[in-house]
């Protein structure tokens, strides 16, 4: 078995037209509400929170969490952690897309944008994504408290930056390092616990 | 040699059994059945044997793999067809087969070559295109979600070596049944 190939297999399954599609509108909308509110919200808290909040919806988003229940993927002969790893880097990809939407939009109206702002947004908006992961493999009340969670995590892994802590950004970079690698974990563990049941008949 | 070797298998869930509980053991070149009280329960039973749902009691085997403690090892060794078959078109297909050769570490050219020869022996179809893919790798289990019987023959003629379990739907099992609900017939 070849877990590279696997992988990148995996990936380019997902990464297809309507990746890109969803990539560019993401950025476009984000951008929009940077133009007309980085002035209202200026304070850092804002931006970040708006990354975390709209990388937690998006990665636990229904079409996509149907494509992710798909029964292929269950029949392939992977660990938890190599299918997790494998289903993770899409949605990782499609979170930097608000982040960037928000520096384009924030850059067009007042023609800078912090980059220390910038790197934890990029920040708090992977490790939403990788917390709201978990949610796909949930249903009802349990799901949409995953997405709250991966909301409150991705907040709170920037608040040494947002509170100018010494070595704030630092601080706020290795905490979402920290972060990324257990949702990261639990995601396999949710894969590797998830049984495709057939629907009801 | 045992291919699979299914010991008081069953599947629970929020304390309802879904599955009407099972035993069997297949040698390598055999056949049996699963017989289910609902569809339900027969791809269930059919995704037991495969290795993608664990059981919630009972244990299962494909070759010397647990399927609860080591399904990609078990899975290796499984061709799993759904009873939905394959909808997609031909390009789909194409596709579906180029994914899966890059999953199981296969030549992409043998795996397309391999797929459209099964279809060749079998005829389009849904089922017959799921059975194709099923198939690329070499397997040593097959397992048939609700088949229609003539595919039962078929894949024999194409994996005479392999052992295959197929599910069906019948009024011999219920759910609260006790092992074993439904004699395997074992060729």
């Amino acid at each position: 078995m070849n877990e590279f190939r696997a992988t990148v297999a995996i990936v380019r399954r997902h990464i297809d037209r309507h990746f890109a599609i969803d990539w560019a509108m993401q950025f476009g909308i984000v951008a929009a509400i940077a133009f007309a509110f980085t002035q209202t919200f200026a304070h850092p808290l804002f931006p970040l929170a708006i990354a975390s909040v709209l990388a937690a919806a998006s990665a636990a988003e229904r079409s996509h969490a149907e494509s992710l229940r798909r029964l292929t993927f269950f029949a392939m002969p992977l660990y938890g952690r190599q299918l997790a790893r494998a289903h993770a880097i899409a949605p990782s990809l499609l979170a930097l897309a608000i982040p960037a939407g928000y520096a384009a939009g924030s850059i067009a109206r007042t023609h800078e944008f912090p980059a220390a702002l910038l790197a934890t947004m990029f920040g708090a908006a992977l490790v939403s994504t990788l917390v709201a992961l978990s949610s796909i493999f949930r249903d009802g009340l349990r799901a949409s408290l995953y997405v709250v969670l991966a909301a409150i995590v991705g907040v709170a892994v920037t608040l040494p930056f947002v509170l100018q802590a010494d070595y704030g950004l630092a601080l706020s970079a290795a905490l979402a390092a920290i972060a990324a690698f257990f949702a990261l974990r639990a995601f396999g563990e949710t894969l590797a616990r998830y049984d495709p049941l057939p629907l009801s008949s | 040699m045992k291919i699979l070797r299914a010991t008081d298998v069953t599947f629970v869930r929020d304390g309802v059994p879904l599955v009407a509980p099972f035993s069997l053991s297949l040698d390598a070149g055999a056949a049996a059945e699963i017989v289910q009280p609902s569809t339900r329960a027969a791809s269930i039973a059919a995704r037991l044997c495969a290795a993608i749902v664990k059981p919630s009691r009972g244990v299962i085997y494909v070759g010397e793999f647990e399927t609860r403690l080591q399904p990609p090892q078990a899975k290796r060794l499984v061709g799993f067809v759904d009873a939905g078959g394959f909808e997609g078109d031909a390009h789909a297909l194409r596709c579906e087969v180029a994914f899966r050769a890059d999953v199981w570490n296969l030549d992409k050219a043998a795996a397309q070559s391999r797929a459209t020869e099964i279809l060749d022996a079998l005829g389009d179809g849904p089922y017959a295109r799921a059975i194709a893919l099923a198939l690329v790798a070499e397997v040593a289990l097959v397992v048939l979600d609700q088949p229609q019987r003539r595919f039962v023959g078929r894949v024999r003629k194409l994996v005479p070596e392999a052992a295959i379990v197929h599910t069906l739907v019948g009024a011999t099992a219920a759910l609260s049944a006790p092992v074993p609900a439904s004699a395997p017939a074992v060729r």
